[in-house]
């Protein structure tokens, strides 16, 4: 039993030594620009088709939505956010998340995710 | 309300956990290489784990308090009482995310006795309100809670387990319409129903092979430190309280039922399969994720089978048996794997479901006085402790896994097999920690 745990605890070291050197980057600061994404909803397809999209935390995400029927977006944050919209153009603003994480955007009416945020 | 289960999250919304990072993955995978042929290269080559002497008794104490009819009937009591809590919210509450029936349903109870079960033991079982509902019923007709009108059939063992525990991860990970309470409720009905009938025909061996909830729980407390030998309270180490796992046709089952449940948890919400799930219009959503949850579970089933069976034997076993023979070397990994991927949702949902619980009407009130606590989301703020702990916890379940079934191939095949015929079970065991690993990364 001695050997075999002497060696995981070697490789568990080492395992802990490697992940240390690649992580950690400078926090990013909330005052960029929005992350904008133009958003189409034309019968039952929509596009962008459940793309990651990369957000920084604090970001603001700006969604530009064109549609040809009124309905629903929400955003599976926590907490989450609903969005309703009309035919039409219309822009909606996610506040800046600033837990990390993966955020889905989905179409609530068509039940299709739309992007999902990449938060770090 | 919120009828949109397809994308949510392991059946709740929220936020989820970023993706490992791919440094993280490979240093996790390489660790997982390097320690299993090490394992198979310098570990012991005599068993050293013998379920009947290892372990010792546990001190008077605790056996004084643990054996006592007061301590039982507590654990039955608080079980039922929070039984009946839910059950109220259940019936009587709104169709309402916030219901706490959710949170319990998924979070508590499915998550919450993996660790409440290798800390304590088998939990499920010393709380499970149908066995209480059984013994009341066993009281008041004067019989034994223990037998019923007929014998348990041996060759059942535990696939009837291995079916409920697909149709709980069915429900919440296929489901479309999982986060209403209808569906909850009716799920959680047919089970009491199901158990408090087969409970009535077979007695309590039902609950221990049938129960899904009971055998989840109880093949998990084979990793805490508390055994059983002949009714005697035993204290042993993880490793040989794991051994000591009773080998049941069905335990196959359950273990690639969980396993293969958790690893699809992890796919479905990768970019990969969300964007050809939305492209292949031909099959619905749903359609795509009965079959990806079947074609999960049924893989990881075959894998192991299949590793298992690739060895040469003695005249005293059969090929068939040797799944079954290794499956309690799976327990580790799923544990590994179940820490990785709920953790957060655990801590989160689970703190969540406590603040809920106090309103469980949805009507304002605040029953237990938890109603104004917050969610502490600490641990979503350390992503890098978080991925950290994932790729700690995937790798020292592997080493467990392996070490297990090391132990076992050296008790069961014969000496000449026992080096080549261990080497295709240690590739399935690394392909279910280096594809872990990946989903982790690519999620």
């Amino acid at each position: 039993m001695r050997r075999p745990l002497a060696a995981l605890a070697v490789i568990l070291s080492t395992l802990t030594f490697v992940s240390a050197c690649g992580s950690d980057e400078a926090p990013s600061s909330s005052s960029t620009d929005p992350k904008v994404i133009q958003i189409t909803i034309d019968g039952d397809s929509v596009t962008p088709n459940g793309d990651r999209v990369d957000v920084a935390v604090g970001q603001d995400v700006e969604l530009d939505v064109t549609a040809d029927a009124p309905g629903e977006i929400h955003v599976h944050s926590s907490p989450e956010q609903e969005f309703e919209y009309e035919a039409g153009d219309s822009t909606f603003t996610i506040k800046g998340i600033d837990q990390p994480g993966i955020v889905v955007v989905e179409s609530h009416t068509l039940e299709k995710t739309i992007v999902q945020l990449e938060v770090k | 309300m919120s009828p949109d289960g397809i994308n949510l999250a392991h059946g709740l919304g929220g936020a989820k956990d970023l993706p490992i990072s791919p440094e993280l993955a490979i240093a996790g995978a390489t660790a997982a290489l390097v320690v299993s042929f090490t394992v198979l290269a310098v570990a012991w080559r005599n068993p050293r784990y013998d379920a009947a002497t290892s372990g010792r008794p546990a001190p008077d104490w605790i056996v004084a308090i643990v054996d006592s009819t007061w301590w039982r009937v507590l654990w039955r009591v608080v079980g039922f009482v929070v039984f009946l809590y839910v059950g109220a919210a259940a019936i009587f509450g709104k169709d309402l995310v916030i219901n706490p029936v959710f949170g319990v349903f998924y979070v508590w109870w499915w998550v919450g006795l993996v660790p409440l079960s290798l800390l304590f033991g088998p939990v499920w079982k010393a709380i499970s309100p149908v066995r209480t509902i059984n013994l009341g019923f066993a009281k008041i007709s004067g019989s034994d809670p223990d037998t019923g009108v007929f014998t348990y059939p041996e060759r059942l063992g535990h696939w009837p387990a291995a079916v409920g525990l697909f149709a709980f991860v069915w429900l919440e990970l296929v489901y479309p319409y999982s986060t209403e309470i209808g569906p909850v409720r009716l799920w959680c009905a047919a089970y009491v129903a199901v158990m408090l009938v087969g409970g009535a025909l077979f007695g309590n061996t039902f609950y221990e092979k049938a129960d899904p909830f009971e055998v989840y729980s109880t093949l998990v407390s084979r990793m805490s430190v508390w055994g059983r030998r002949d009714d005697v309270l035993l204290i042993r180490s993880p490793l040989a309280n794991l051994d000591a796992t009773p080998v049941r046709p069905g335990l196959i089952g359950v273990v690639a039922v969980l396993f293969g449940s958790t690893a699809f948890d992890s796919f479905k919400d990768s970019a990969h399969w969300v964007k050809f799930v939305q492209n292949h219009e031909g099959l619905s959503g749903y359609a795509w994720n009965n079959l990806g949850l079947l074609t999960f579970c049924v893989a990881v089933g075959a894998i192991f089978a299949t590793g298992t069976m690739l060895t040469g034997l003695g005249d005293d076993l059969k090929r068939r048996e040797l799944p079954n023979l290794f499956a309690h070397s799976v327990v580790p990994i799923v544990v590994g794997y179940v820490v990785a991927h709920y953790l957060s949702y655990l801590v989160e949902v689970g703190q969540l479901t406590l603040i809920q619980l106090s309103d469980p009407f949805s009507n304002g009130s605040n029953y237990l006085g938890t109603g104004n606590l917050q969610v502490s989301y600490w641990l979503s703020y350390h992503p890098t402790l978080l991925a950290n702990t994932k790729v700690v916890a995937v790798v020292a379940g592997h080493v467990l896994g392996v070490i297990a079934a090391h132990d076992r191939a050296i008790r069961i095949l014969p000496r000449r097999h026992q080096l080549t015929g261990q080497l295709p079970l240690l590739f399935a065991m690394i392909a279910f920690t280096v594809g872990g690993l990946y989903l982790l990364f690519a999620a």
